[in-house]
């Protein structure tokens, strides 16, 4: 996985902080959370999206297009298992036995 | 709105910076090729799932410790624990440079006083030394305006 460059000075993220944190406060259940875990969270996420995206992307390629679409991510989706906490948000558009071959 | 921070107007739209995100997206990917808007989108809303999903799971791990508070550690074992191993060493990667950039910075604020090149005691002397000047000011005015029933201040208006 290529590193990813990230803001200006290294050990930042180029997530904004306080954004990130509203978003882990929407779950009730979270009592606090350390700056030091915030900025984990926030590079964790720069590396998911660099992943899926890289994973959508080899679908485009596979279809011989230069335009990363929305089948592409959800075939990327499909096909990878960390990403089964994702099938809710992205639902099947393409059946994937007409894709088999 | 009165403070308007760039972002959502009611937490239900909260969701990471669009451009921001955009911007990631053009940069993990060759310069000919696009992504279309609403996949653009999606991916936003994948972020939001994967940030609660990290979050909760380090919760847990911060709850079965005992722990209030979501440290580090937390996030870490989260990551493993859901697949995500491929991203540790990066991430812990990023940490120390995350500490040692948190160094540097506590580092520079301490050095204004240092530089002054005082003890605490000479600090604390030169303190009170000026107060007392302050209070023997104040006191030769007050001593100034009071014969004459204090008129010094402000003329009346016309």
């Amino acid at each position: 996985m290529v590193s990813i460059e990230s803001a200006a000075t290294p050990g930042t993220s180029s997530l904004p902080a306080a954004r990130v944190r509203r978003i882990i406060k929407e779950d009730k259940d979270i009592f606090a959370c350390g700056s030091d875990s915030l900025f984990l969270i926030s590079r964790a996420t720069e590396y998911f999206i660099d992943s899926l995206v890289r994973e959508s992307y080899e679908f485009s390629r596979l279809d011989k297009r230069k335009t990363v679409q929305y089948k592409d991510m959800a075939k990327a989706v499909q096909s990878i298992e960390q990403y089964d906490f994702l099938t809710d948000i992205i639902p099947p558009t393409v059946s994937l036995k007409k894709n088999a071959n | 709105m009165s403070d308007y921070e760039g972002g959502p107007a009611n937490d239900d739209d909260l969701s990471l910076p669009r451009a921001t995100v955009y911007k990631l997206i053009a940069e993990m990917l060759p310069d000919d090729v696009a992504c279309a808007k609403d996949t653009r989108d999606l991916l936003l809303d994948c972020c939001n799932e994967f940030i609660h999903l990290i979050a909760s799971e380090s919760n847990e791990i911060c709850e079965k410790e005992a722990k209030k508070t979501i440290a580090a550690e937390h996030v870490l074992a989260a990551l493993r624990e859901l697949g995500f191993e491929k991203y540790v060493g990066e991430v812990e990667e990023a940490y120390g440079e995350h500490r040692q950039q948190q160094t540097k910075d506590r580092g520079r604020k301490s050095t204004k006083l240092n530089r002054l090149g005082l003890s605490e005691e000479e600090l604390l002397r030169s303190q009170e030394f000026l107060f007392a000047q302050a209070r023997m000011r104040f006191q030769n005015q007050a001593a100034q305006g009071a014969p004459d029933g204090g008129g010094g201040s402000g003329g009346g208006s016309a």
